[in-house]
């Protein structure tokens, strides 16, 4: 296994090393707009997007403390926030444009709703069965 | 749970924030990564007119699944991402090591893993605002997220390598077994670890669900946040407007010719001159590099026709130039194995309408399998190279 895992290691480092030559390659401007959004994306994520979940996390962790069983709770929270995440840029249309009907073309805040009343429905409802199968 | 001011990894006291939930969600994470790289690595090679290995013609549906394909594994891999770091954050805060030969040692590994996660935000961050349209950045895009690729997954195998041992015995373990826990974590928590796995997997399934239907025909109503619904011109939507091209006033000008040449030979067509060659029809998909994709019946002119008219031999690259003022993709090559294609076509009509000016009116190159930004629109001059 350990030589295997050199290899795995070896062949990784390569292929990082041709990644980091094709992004040198598109100059100097480039790079620096690039490392912008690579730290920014940890940034934003360790010091904006963690600690928030720590205090949800906390808030949640009380709760169930409590005695309450909010497991199918938590689950519907997770899809409703990390799939807001994934649609930010349609949520915010920033790339709609005035000539181009066919982009970007529903109402998408109406869709988050659907998304947001479907998730907790079906929650609640594994919630409610589950509490009459272990009472 | 109090928060430090400077927290430490033992302040982190819950049961899923671990190995044992990290492995798990890594390894769907890590196919949607593999997935994405091998799609991203093919649409790449569409994108160059000399690849490797020359880009197939058939199926004409090849090119529309593998970038479908790229964009829904770059989907799922969001909420994974996000749930896979959550797992290991408190490893940010762990104490490093006095011996100095140990701290080189995992300064490189953080080092590694910081390669790793900034790059992955960056290809998810960045693939999805794509998607959308959206460039808030100063960097070239398709070049730049094709360089990542190569850091992220470099990265990735280095990782792997790393944790291999770790990722075995958890693995091969139950999910609730502690032997590879942190110390100190703590017996209560809001669901179990199976739970929050599964969840992972949910709400990565709900992400693709929400947007496919820019692709899947099948899911356009339960896409709640798909690009596009598909719905346009001759029932396919549009890319760039011809507003945007600048063609308008030359697209419907009674002055246009499209321009044939080989060599010193060369031909004009008006376009009534195009409407009275032998017209064919074909149902061919167009699939853009942001993952969305429509199917659409094409009538027009067989380009090999064309070709033919100038005494154009088989196996040359033909240039296509558009009426388009700038942009990239003014100028395009295509592959010999597309020219003599009987499917490729320069279009006059789509779905049983007269070509909308927004997909490229008087006529519009429409080839099988190729990345939608070769299918050049407002044809002003085709030469055989």
């Amino acid at each position: 296994m350990r030589a295997s895992r050199m290899l795995l290691g070896g062949v990784g480092v390569a292929v990082a090393a041709y990644g980091v030559k094709l992004l040198l390659d598109l100059g100097l401007g480039n790079l620096r707009a690039t490392l912008e959004w690579l730290v920014g994306g940890i940034v934003l994520h360790d010091a904006l997007l963690a600690p928030l979940t720590v205090l949800v996390g906390a808030g949640l962790v009380r709760l169930s403390r409590g005695g309450v069983r909010i497991g199918p709770l938590v689950v519907g929270g997770l899809v409703v926030g990390t799939v807001t995440i994934a649609a930010i840029p349609v949520l915010g249309r920033f790339g709609a444009r005035s000539d181009n009907a066919t982009l970007l073309d529903r109402n998408y805040l109406v869709g988050w709703l659907v998304l947001v009343v479907l998730t907790a429905v079906v929650s609640l409802g594994v919630l409610l069965v589950r509490g009459r199968q272990r009472p | 749970m109090r928060l430090p001011a400077s927290p430490r990894e033992e302040d982190f006291t819950s049961r899923l924030r671990g190995p044992a939930v990290a492995a798990r969600v890594g390894v769907w994470l890590g196919t949607c990564f593999v997935i994405a790289f091998v799609t991203g690595f093919i649409s790449h090679e569409a994108h160059v007119t000399h690849p490797f290995v020359a880009f197939p013609t058939r199926p004409v549906w090849l090119y529309r699944v593998t970038q479908g394909l790229h964009v829904a594994s770059g989907t799922a891999a969001i909420p994974l991402l996000l749930v896979k770091l959550w797992s290991v954050f408190p490893k940010l805060f762990a104490r490093p090591p006095r011996r100095v030969t140990e701290l080189a040692v995992e300064s490189l590994e953080r080092g590694s893993i910081a390669v790793l996660v900034g790059a992955a935000i960056f290809e998810l961050a960045s693939g999805v605002a794509n998607t959308a349209q959206w460039y808030p950045w100063g960097f070239h895009f398709r070049a730049t997220h094709y360089a990542m690729a190569w850091i992220a997954i470099g990265a990735l195998a280095v990782h792997v390598a790393v944790k291999l041992p770790l990722i075995r015995a958890v693995l091969g373990a139950p999910i609730e077994n502690e032997e590879h826990d942190r110390p100190g974590i703590s017996g209560v928590a809001p669901l179990g670890r199976r739970t929050l796995v599964r969840g992972s997997l949910l709400a990565s399934g709900v992400a693709v669900l929400a947007t496919a239907g820019a692709t899947v025909p099948l899911l356009r109503r339960v896409s709640v946040f798909g690009v596009r619904s598909g719905d346009g011109p001759g029932g396919i939507p549009i890319n760039k407007s011809a507003h945007a091209a600048g063609v308008i006033a030359t697209a419907l000008s009674p002055e246009y010719r499209l321009i044939l040449r080989h060599g010193a030979q060369e031909r004009s067509f008006s376009v009534a001159d195009l409407e009275a060659l032998r017209q064919r029809s074909g149902k061919l998909p167009i699939a853009c590099v942001e993952g969305w994709s429509a199917s659409g019946t094409w009538t027009g002119v067989r380009l090999r026709d064309l070709l033919d008219l100038v005494g154009a031999p088989r196996g040359r690259d033909v240039r296509f130039t558009s009426l388009q003022q700038r942009g990239p993709y003014k100028v395009t090559t295509l592959p010999s194995q597309f020219a003599d294609d009987p499917l490729t076509l320069l279009a006059l009509g789509l779905n049983g309408e007269k070509l909308a000016i927004d997909h490229g009116y008087p006529c519009r190159l429409i080839a099988p399998d190729r990345p939608g930004v070769f299918q050049t629109k407002w044809l002003a001059a085709i030469e055989v190279l």
